[in-house]
């Protein structure tokens, strides 16, 4: 076992730097937001040296916290997954900061704002790195308190009711944990990752087990909000604050999608086939779903979020054909989409800042783009980017994910999955016609001056880096997907040797 | 004038201008530099075949950056970089005037470079890539004057076509890929037949049919061509009709060696092919915008080069060849002259034009050449690509009836073309001149760059140079697989071919002389805009499902609720085996526990219940409180006396925070709230019922399981049961795994639980209702109950410290402390109400205590990493100093972290008691939000 305690610290370092702010930077929020920033680059130099670590051949960082022995204890644990989902996480926090730190809204100048945004980014490293079943409860907790709470207080004035119901149904998703804690407990007397995958390998018709399977099943579901239960989505985007809902679009959906890699490679392994076909359904339904909704929704931001839904779809297909490349695949299109749509929203949000009433409507934001065309540059390589067209990162996403299913010879998929990104192209190449494009609506004067474009500047500039430059994503994604076709490699990790 | 960009530039340019011509120029340097370099290495190319180079890229994607240049290659890069030079100077002078020329210079340029990469790409995937990239430039240029409309909605329909293509390509690609084991194209086509006998075949061929076809705007994709007339003229030039839209052609006689020579190749590509040739050249001679008129044309020229494709005889790819050199001349010259005109009198309307050879003699002439060979007329080069082209009709490898439909339908075509060069050319240049129509010829550059072209499409034909035969023939020879002979002298005698020439040439002067009949006649048919409507209405069809769609996310969130509820009981009923297993005959005795058990389940249920049935909110409320307390009730019979005491507290606390929050709602609002009956009909309650039976169902399958498959042996309960003492200094279980074993979850937990405060503080800020509950505030003047509440805060704070400091060993706890010190508080609020006891109480201080609480929390489980080098092990300093501590109480870390779950809990239910104890908000948020 490599015993690391840096493994802690992308968890440590944001709730640590969280309390020191609003213990002693209450009120001057412009201090505070460079402490988090620095408190954030941290973390993300924290998690990027486990990822290194990773990248050298080394073994999964582990640590049983307080040091008691494997089953009994929380375990931490850095694998190549959960080392590049927090630095993915952590990078986009980052961003977001960034962005915050030159945003207009009121509430980045609240005391508990960026505490907040340093919780949840906590919140979700701690969801990634945790091998314990119930301590990824009460991460996930962590992350649905701290968005709630900033969304509550957004500028919006939508807010407090888009908390509201994301809490409701977040709430649902943690009971659905709490349940298949339970379940899996009592089937298998673990809460430990790695031994209840080990146990459940052993056993698999366990009572109760596969009622914990759909328990968790469900919750991933909801996290990641997958038709039918991604209600929570669309409703919570458009009154988020910007930051916020750059990075709950693009990295905290992904708890769900972390959940079922977890489920197929690892927990459920005896049951992967069922999982990984019902994977297939609902990632078509959200393919569908969130495509026409998109297109037919009037509001950016929604749009974004709808496209949200249709991009996490594929990642459930190529989880749901679960062949190494389609799994590396699926590592590929995790990143870029986070990229390509903090981006996006973050450009949507800037664009909004300039309108008089702030609201990202195609009605309100119109013609905007006349006075913001950096804006607009960026946001038609994002659109680029999200449609999969060279030289941009989502077309080598979109060409793994491809090829995945020519390899297994689904064509009726990739066939739907084409068919997905016309319609990805209709909403993209209409918003940006309309916000770029189109002349001003009659009346509507912009701001002279917006939010700050250096945070989706940087984004979309990995974006290209990474379209241009891919080997390195994409021997990463390859390595990842080889070692999570390998459960006993965890297993072996955290509970050591023969197993 | 609609339509034309050219108004819209006007309008926004400064009357300094842009110093467009320079950048003209400068532009021009790097397509002309290519040009150079390719006729440089082309000798080369026509001796070794084809040059290859390649760079490893991205390895893991079977990418390389390889570049191929063989005869097929070094013509279409000839073409693209040629004919792009003289549109960068060309547009220099275009777009004097125009403030944001830069752009067009620059989309220009990404095409530049796009398009030559698409035809040297020695990559399928790399060829994609450029290939994406000149749809992309394309669109930019549609777009470019997006102030109109049409130019915005001709954008994106051009991309939605060419990129739906390129969607197909990728496809078709990766199939390729996975049926030669390779994206390299060198070894691609030498891969033989292999693609020809894959099972794929079918899939490929389609696919990539679709690629070209969409780009090179054939029947039925053909819609985006005429509508991307809206860009810039420079741009409709170069990629409308000289280079981009051949990038489909190329693609097809690039894959024609390992695709080609089946029936099916030839069924596709023919019959689409002779479509479009016949539906462009039909619909180009009813145009009157000049632009347009060449758009059909340019179509039609499509179709043929797809259909010559078709045939793969050797000489049906020498006519493509040379029909390539010759369209991408005269038609990049009369688009350039189209161009001058509009440019110079504004206008492009056929109907608005006359009468301009006077003024115009440079634009009139390189017009009459480039007419001249798009009619296929001798001494032109367009008059050489006719003729073979006739020739392959009457090739003896067809079968007899194809070369009767292929003779008949080229000589129709060839006459409508002849008769829309007529059109084009007379109605602009011959004839009266109009009246108010000022003109002249443009500026050198411009002019010079038209007639390069058109001087070429003369010259070519009457001096045959030898590097350009054998250009094409090496160009025919790559495309066909084969070589093919490519001779370039304009008289081939006397025979059929030049029978149908002089055919179709007499049938277009008779068009030509009826032409405004014809047109009149064309108008009563209306076939033209067949597909466009097609098109709209498959863009309306996605808008009806879109917005379909979109109205499933109401906004309701019972309805959100119930559709997760539904979708959970499904998957479980699907996947979580929910086979009820048969209970081991009840082995537990019915005494007096037993009966209360059963007491406290029933109030459970009933009260539960009840909360549903009630109408009052606060009758409500309090049998929610009912319903916590019995189950609490039924923890202490387990007997869990922690959890029991922590659901008492926490209940108690509950039914408080409700009640205060009752308080702050203004009393007309909580009328209206209990006279509320759901609306929903009887059916939706119905309905509401069955799907709460089902999810009861579910819970109550999987407590029975529990139940009836216990006890099994846990490995961690055990642990815990058996270490507790041991390890971490604790009799009490749940004290032990709370604070010690799973501490961490502890420490989040009560983060997330001051967050809570937080949140909700902030929430009530946000939703304050104000002024109405102001008369709360007096408080309860009974003087018992002020006595009451001086005794009761004291004795609280002693039984919350002693749960803190033996909490660790007996029931009780930090948490359990601070729930019960914040209801003392919370008494004092009701009491004295909330001005007073915050002025008494000045240490109830919400957010520090909380955030305090954490910190103390962070510092205590980081204190054993400095003691122990391991983070958050047990720290007993007591025992280290050996200070005299009392039985059970140990000053360690985990006393410290019950201080700390203490802390964040009455910090964190405080914030909550004092938002919503307090009367007036805006100032209360303010002020102990930010400064208590």
């Amino acid at each position: 076992m490599n015993i690391d305690h840096g493994v802690l610290l992308p968890v440590l370092i944001p709730i640590a730097s969280a309390v020191l702010g609003l213990l002693f930077l209450r009120g001057r929020h412009r201090a505070l937001g460079l402490f988090s920033l620095l408190a954030i680059l941290l973390s993300l130099a924290s998690g990027g040296r486990l990822l290194a670590n990773l990248a050298r051949g080394a073994d999964p960082a582990v640590l049983p916290i307080g040091g008691w022995p494997v089953p009994a204890s929380i375990v931490y644990v850095a694998d190549f997954l959960s080392a590049t989902m927090t630095v993915l996480g952590q990078l986009v926090f980052a961003l977001a900061i960034v962005y915050s730190l030159g945003c207009r809204d009121r509430c980045a100048r609240d005391s508990a704002y960026y505490p907040l945004l340093l919780t949840l980014s906590a919140g979700l490293a701690g969801t990634f790195l945790s091998g314990d079943l119930f301590h990824l409860f009460v991460m996930i907790e962590l992350v649905v308190i701290s968005g709630a709470v900033l969304t509550a207080r957004s500028d919006d004035p939508a807010g407090p009711e888009a908390a509201y119901k994301y809490f409701y149904m977040s709430t649902l998703a943690g009971i659905l944990l709490l349940l298949a804690s339970g379940c899996l407990y009592a089937a298998h007397g673990t809460l430990n990752m790695a031994d209840l995958a080990r146990r459940i390998s052993a056993h698999p018709e366990c009572p109760l087990g596969a009622a914990g399977m759909v328990f968790l099943l469900s919750a991933f579901l909801i996290k990641g909000a997958v038709v039918p239960f991604h209600f929570w989505q669309p409703d919570f985007h458009s009154a988020a604050p910007t930051a916020v809902s750059a990075a709950l679009s693009s990295v905290v959906v992904k708890i769900g999608v972390y959940g079922f890699l977890r489920m197929t490679t690892l927990l459920f392994v005896p049951h992967a086939e069922i999982l990984r076909s019902s994977l297939i359904v609902f990632g078509a339904a959200g393919l569908l779903y969130g495509g026409f909704a998109a297109a037919g929704t009037r509001h950016a931001k929604r749009m974004l979020a709808y496209s949200t839904l249709a991009q996490v779809g594929s990642i459930l297909i190529a989880i749901g054909w679960g062949t190494i490349p389609a799994i590396a695949a699926a590592i590929v299109l995790i990143v870029n989409h986070a990229l390509i749509k903090a981006s996006l929203l973050m450009l949507a949000g800037a664009v909004a800042s300039r309108s008089p009433e702030k609201s990202a409507s195609f009605e309100s934001i119109g013609g905007l783009g006349r006075s913001a065309r950096a804006a607009g540059v960026l946001y038609f390589a994002g659109a680029l980017a999200l449609v999969g067209i060279p030289p941009t990162n989502g077309f080598i996403g979109k060409l793994v994910l491809f090829r995945g299913g020519v390899e297994l010879g689904r064509f009726g998929t990739v066939a739907l999955l084409a068919g997905a990104g016309i319609v990805t192209m209709i909403y993209m190449l209409r918003s940006f016609a309309r916000v770029w494009w189109e002349g001003p609506q009659g009346g509507i004067e912009p701001k002279p001056r917006g939010d700050r474009l250096a945070a989706p500047a940087v984004l979309i500039v990995l974006c290209l880096a990474l379209g241009l430059w891919a080997e390195p994503l994409l021997d990463l994604a390859l390595r990842g997907s080889v070692y999570l076709s390998e459960p006993a490699a965890y297993i072996a990790a955290v509970l050591g040797g023969g197993s | 004038m609609v339509g034309n960009p050219r108004t819209a530039l006007r309008s926004s340019g400064s009357p300094q201008g842009f110093p467009s011509a320079v950048f003209g120029f400068a532009f021009a340097l790097p397509p002309a530099a290519a040009f150079l370099a390719l006729l440089a290495l082309a000798p080369r190319v026509l001796d070794e075949g084809a040059l290859v180079r390649s760079i490893p890229w991205i390895p893991s994607l079977g990418l390389a950056f390889s570049i191929r240049l063989d005869g097929l290659s070094a013509l279409f890069a000839l073409l693209v970089s040629g004919i792009g030079a003289l549109i960068m100077i060309y547009a220099g002078s275009y777009a004097k005037r125009d403030p944001g020329a830069w752009r067009l210079f620059l989309y220009l340029q990404i095409f530049f470079v796009s398009m030559i990469g698409l035809v040297v790409a020695g990559n399928l995937f790399l060829l994609f890539i450029f290939w994406e990239g000149t749809s992309v430039a394309s669109y930019l240029l549609i777009g470019y004057a997006a102030k109109n409309e049409k130019a915005r909605s001709a954008a994106f329909k051009s991309l939605l076509v060419t990129g739906g293509g390129g969607i197909a390509l990728l496809a078709a690609f990766l199939l390729i890929e996975s049926a030669t084991g390779s994206a390299d194209l060198a070894e691609i086509l030498a891969s033989g037949n292999r693609l020809r006998e894959s099972s794929l075949y079918i899939p490929i061929l389609i696919l990539a049919a679709l690629a070209a076809f969409t780009k090179s705007a054939q029947f039925p994709f053909h819609i985006w061509l005429p509508d991307g007339m809206t860009a810039p003229t420079p741009a409709s030039a170069y990629l409308h009709s000289a280079t981009m839209v051949k990038a489909g052609i190329y693609l097809l006689a690039r894959l024609n060696p390992v695709l080609g020579l089946t029936e099916s190749w030839f069924w596709v590509l023919t019959a689409t092919g002779t479509l479009t040739m016949l539906f462009g050249a039909y619909l180009g001679l009813s145009q009157r915008d000049l632009k347009r008129l060449l758009a059909y044309s340019t179509i039609s020229q499509l179709g043929v080069l797809t259909m010559l494709i078709g045939q793969d005889t050797a000489i049906a790819f020498k006519a493509v060849v040379i029909a390539v050199l010759a369209h991408s001349l005269y038609k990049s010259a009369l688009f350039m002259t189209a161009g001058i005109v509009d440019h110079e009198t504004g206008t492009r309307d056929l109907d608005r034009l006359g009468g301009l050879r006077r003024a115009m003699p440079g634009t009139a002439a390189a017009a009459v050449l480039g007419g001249l060979s798009m009619a296929g007329l001798p001494p032109m080069f367009g008059f050489l690509a006719k003729e073979t082209l006739i020739s392959t009709a009457t090739h003896p490898t067809l079968p007899p009836f194809i070369n009767l439909i292929l003779a008949g339908t080229i000589v129709a075509a060839g006459a409508l073309i002849l008769a829309q060069a007529g059109v084009l050319v007379l109605g602009t240049f011959a004839g009266p001149r109009r009246e108010g129509l000022e003109a002249r010829d443009p500026p050198a550059p411009m002019l010079v760059a038209a007639l390069v072209p058109a001087a070429a499409s003369l010259l070519f034909a009457l001096v045959p140079l030898p590097g350009i035969a054998s250009l094409l023939a090496a160009a025919a020879g790559a495309a066909f697989g084969s070589p093919v002979k490519v001779s370039l002298a304009l008289w081939s005698g006397v025979g059929i071919p030049l029978a149908l020439s002089v055919v179709a040439v007499s049938l277009g002067l008779v068009l030509l002389r009826f032409e405004s009949r014809v047109r009149n006649a064309q108008k009563q048919l209306e076939v033209g805009r067949i597909i466009d409507r097609l098109y709209d209405g498959l863009l309306a069809g996605v808008d009806a499902l879109s917005r379909r769609a979109v109205r499933l996310q109401h906004g309701r969130l019972r309805l959100y609720l119930s559709v997760m509820f539904l979708a959970v009981v499904i998957l479980f009923v699907l996947f979580g085996r929910p086979v009820p297993p048969r209970l081991a005959p009840a082995s537990v005795p019915l005494d007096l526990w037993a009966a209360l058990r059963v007491f406290a389940l029933a109030i459970v249920v009933a009260s539960s219940a009840a909360t549903i049935v009630l109408r009052r909110d606060l009758h409500a409320i309090l049998a929610l409180g009912a319903s916590g307390l019995n189950v609490a009730v039924l923890f202490l019979l387990e007997p869990a006396p922690d959890v029991a005491l922590a659901m008492i507290v926490v209940d108690i606390l509950t039914v408080v925070i409700l009640v205060l929050a009752l308080t702050k709602l203004p009393a007309a609002i909580r009328a209206r709230a209990d006279a509320l009956d759901f609306r929903e009909s009887k059916r939706q309650k119905i309905l509401d019922a069955i799907l709460a039976s089902g999810v009861g169902a579910a819970a109550a399958l999987v407590a029975w399981t529990a139940l009836a498959t216990r006890p099994r042996p846990s490995e961690v309960s055990q642990f815990y049961a058996e270490r507790s003492k041991a390890l971490a200094g604790a009799r009490d279980i749940v004290g032990a795994i709370v604070i010690d074993f799973r501490g961490f979850d502890t420490l989040i937990e009560i983060a997330v639980f001051s967050l809570a405060g937080i949140g909700a503080f902030s929430l009530l800020c946000r939703g304050a209702l104000k002024r109405d509950a102001r008369a709360a505030d007096r408080g309860s003047r009974s003087p018992l109950l002020r006595s009451f509440a001086f005794v009761i805060l004291p004795l609280c704070m002693v039984l919350a410290a002693v749960f803190v400091m033996y909490g660790h060993d007996r029931p009780g706890d930090g948490f359990v402390g601070g729930v019960i010190v914040a209801l003392a508080v919370v008494f004092w609020y009701a009491v004295f109400g909330a001005e007073r006891s915050r002025r008494t109480l000045r240490w109830v201080r919400p957010l520090p205590l909380a955030v305090s609480g954490l910190a103390l929390a962070l510092v205590q489980a980081s204190i054993s990493y400095f003691v122990n080098g391991s983070f958050y092990t047990p720290v007993d300093f007591g025992r280290r100093l050996g200070l005299p501590l009392p039985d059970g109480f140990a000053l360690s870390t985990s006393f410290l972290m019950e201080v700390a779950i203490f802390l964040a809990v009455l910090g964190g239910a405080s914030l909550v008691i004092d938002s919503t104890g307090h009367p007036d908000d805006s100032e209360s948020c303010e002020s102990s939000g930010e400064g208590r």
